[in-house]
């Protein structure tokens, strides 16, 4: 039998898949009322993930290993769900369009159906771990991985809308998108919050490294996994600023910048192997 | 010939190609692609290991372009030279004309910038310049910022900003990268980084430096005075902790009894960091010795089989080792000759310290178990460069966050008496930054100094 905050994080697993199915089906239905149901279903979410990582929190003190509920490949995963589902429902909330939903929350939504695939006891921390570090480095990366989420989210609704015509588009799911003028913005703010929470981890991380091996930067893939992030959103924004790079372009790039998230986070401890290889 | 004036000179060509932003966004992706094959090939390993993995042809290619160790490669650095160049090249173009910009802002709102500026708004209103000017400065001033008065040719100006130094954001960030190359730099130069492994009871005063075979000097003696592994309940590993001393001129200067990960020693610059550890061979068997009368004799460490001698008394040695002896738990068989008599042979049992009385010898042997001997592994580095890197990061943080969430904010308004004898109003506002908040911004500006003729 699995311990609460693990019921509660499958009970978030089962929140998210029906916002998501609202939301598309708003989409589909061109029914308001659904979408408006997806968002208090994600509100739901927030709150009982929240309490998830509370009691969780809480659980390891009971068990004598006290520690923030961020250290293992489970941990991460469901707070890199709850990042995104709070930065989608600020930005719902900010730009008043449902729409955003059916691309973004699916993501949150998968994280976690992976997240249910593997183990989720908590275990101690190993030596390694046990650092103050640990806090502002993890905390930073997934904020900032979140964000990434969501822009690659609304650039893919731009892609869609702008292949069909743009803003002539009249009836239809893509009628239902903010206008490309609107998602386009969003793709670059998103990013413009990522950047320096990525950069923050980076650097936590290069102090981390410091304090625990003598050496800030050793070329390990996960660290140049997150240099090679870096690097694609720091192009992404030197087109954007200075070249005028929007709509298409920025998209694509966009969405080539979370995939390299993605590989940084999961690809390098599944697929490589390195300094990083207990999960996080 | 008829061209000369016209074509850029060499110099100028080379100029222009590096402070081209497309050269700096080819420059990132390349980089950004060429670090993934280091990610991909194991870095830094044996050869054999190599020549294992790859076919002969690929092994002799990927050797070739220094695929093995890549970061460090000649055409790795290359590329960082380009983009630091590139980047120090762009800085030096444009950061002159932003000063100016910022330094001499343009005050006027002429037609040109009034045709230029995103948001404007315009309105009549009964009265003179001289005597609505200082009431919208005020205006301005409540509703935005401390307005610049500008007069000439019957019209006033006022010209108001904010978060000018969102204009400085890119370039405090290209400046922290420079510092931070070279802090790394420094650190490569003028640092090492080695390791050292140390045995229980045993002191070293130089460590091999990685990646070569020179051996690197400390300058004093570092000396491991044990090392313990403590586990979780469950028995996973909890912490590394080494007990090391450090000793100068003879002297212990410096001791650091719980060195763990995350928590290094250092001294005179020299970093210890937990890193590994490991059995360095050889068991002891650790024995207290007291005097009949119960005062402490010492407590000994004997090796197998060597005797130890014990001042005015003889010797004693271990010779057999029992894990469970006659239902009791652990104990030591041990020899103890005194001069002039026969050796004596027993058992003395862990946990069982008043055992050996009944022997009424002058001397009381107590068994405390056995010791393996440890050594623990340090990671070993001297950085003259880190903080140097520390401060480029913390630059690269507040640059980016002035690049990012500050806004160049400017407010023209521009009053002049039109033909028709009424008052002509123009305001107008710009931001270099979330153009999207600044027009929300802009309505309020435009409904806060509306107020003041109404």
């Amino acid at each position: 039998m699995n311990t609460l905050n693990v019921q509660l994080f499958d009970l978030t697993t089962f929140l998210f898949g029906t916002a998501t199915g609202s939301y598309i089906a708003a989409l589909y239905g061109k029914k308001e009322f659904l979408a408006r149901i997806g968002t208090w279903i994600c509100a739901a979410a927030a709150i009982v993930s929240t309490a998830a990582i509370g009691i969780r929190w809480i659980e390891s003190y009971r068990m004598g290993i006290g520690r923030i509920p961020v250290t293992n490949l489970y941990e991460s995963l469901v707070f890199f769900a709850w990042s995104i589902n709070l930065f989608y429902l600020f930005v719902e909330r900010k730009y008043g369009s449902r729409s955003f939903g059916a691309f973004v929350v699916p993501i949150a939504f998968f994280t976690m159906v992976f997240a249910f695939t593997i183990e989720s006891g908590i275990q101690p921390l190993v030596p390694a771990l046990q650092s103050y570090w640990l806090h502002a480095h993890v905390i930073t990366c997934f904020a900032g991985y979140a964000a990434f989420a969501v822009s690659a989210g609304v650039a893919v609704m731009y892609l869609l809308k702008e292949r069909r015509g743009g803003d002539k588009v009249t009836g239809g799911v893509l009628a239902l998108f903010p206008d490309t003028k609107v998602l386009d913005d969003l793709v670059y703010r998103a990013i413009a919050w990522g950047f320096p929470l990525l950069t923050a981890g980076i650097i936590t991380g290069a102090a981390w490294a410091n304090f625990a091996w003598g050496t800030y930067w050793s070329w390990d893939p996960k660290e140049t996994w997150s240099l090679i992030v870096w690097l694609v959103y720091a192009a992404f924004l030197h087109a954007r600023i200075t070249r005028g790079w929007h709509g298409r372009r920025a998209a694509v790039l966009s969405i080539a910048g979370f995939a390299a998230t993605i590989f940084c986070y999961l690809g390098v401890n599944l697929v490589l192997s390195g300094l990083h290889s207990y999960g996080g | 010939m008829t061209t000369e004036k016209s074509a850029p000179s060499p110099m100028d060509r080379v100029w222009n190609f590096f402070i081209s932003v497309k050269v700096a966004i080819f420059t990132l992706i390349i980089l950004a692609v060429a670090s993934i094959f280091g990610t991909i090939v194991e870095q830094n390993q044996p050869l054999e290991k190599y020549h294992e993995i790859y076919e002969d042809w690929a092994f002799a290619l990927m050797d070739r372009i220094n695929l093995f160790d890549m970061y460090h490669s000649w055409w790795f650095l290359a590329l960082l030279v380009l983009f630091t160049v590139n980047l120090t090249c762009c800085t030096i173009d444009r950061f002159p004309k932003v000063l100016k910009v910022v330094r001499n802002p343009r005050t006027k709102l002429d037609e040109g910038l009034e045709k230029s500026v995103s948001l404007s708004d315009r309105w009549k209103k009964k009265g003179t310049v001289s005597e609505w000017a200082p009431r919208y400065a005020e205006a301005l001033a409540s509703a935005f910022s401390k307005p610049r008065v500008t007069e000439g040719d019957g019209e006033v100006h006022l010209y108001a900003e904010t978060g000018v130094a969102s204009r400085f954001g890119v370039y405090v960030t290209h400046l922290s990268i420079i510092i931070i190359f070279i802090g790394a730099i420094v650190g490569n130069v003028a640092g090492f980084k080695g390791y050292v492994n140390i045995p229980e009871g045993e002191s070293v005063s130089s460590v091999a430096v990685r990646g070569g075979s020179r051996m690197q000097d400390l300058g004093f003696t570092l000396r491991c005075n044990s090392f313990r592994v403590d586990t979780y309940p469950n028995g996973q590993p909890k912490a590394y902790v080494s007990d090391l001393s450090v000793i100068e001129g003879g002297r212990e200067v410096l001791r650091k009894k719980d060195v763990v990960v995350n928590d290094p020693l250092q001294y005179k610059g020299i970093w210890f960091y937990q890193s590994s550890y490991g059995d360095a061979g050889g068991t002891t068997a650790r024995v207290a010795a007291r005097r009949s009368d119960g005062t402490p004799a010492g407590s000994l460490s004997l090796p197998p089989n060597e005797p130890f001698f014990i001042e005015g008394y003889g010797s004693i040695r271990g010779v057999n080792y029992d894990r469970n002896f006659q239902g009791n738990g652990p104990a030591l068989q041990v020899v103890v000759e005194k001069p002039g008599k026969p050796a004596e042979n027993f058992w003395i049992v862990q946990g069982r310290p008043d055992l050996d009385r009944q022997r009424k010898d002058s001397m009381v042997f107590s068994f405390g178990g056995l010791n393996t001997k440890m050594f623990t592994g340090l990671q070993v580095a001297r950085d003259p460069g880190v903080n140097i890197v520390w401060v480029g990061c913390t630059l690269m943080v507040i640059g980016i966050i002035m690049a990012f969430f500050l806004s160049h904010q400017r407010v023209w308004l521009r009053l002049a008496q039109g033909p028709d004898g009424r008052l002509a109003v123009v305001l107008a506002g710009s931001a270099n930054r979330n153009r999207l908040a600044f027009e929300k911004k802009f309505e309020k500006i435009q409904t806060g100094v509306k107020a003041v003729a109404s």
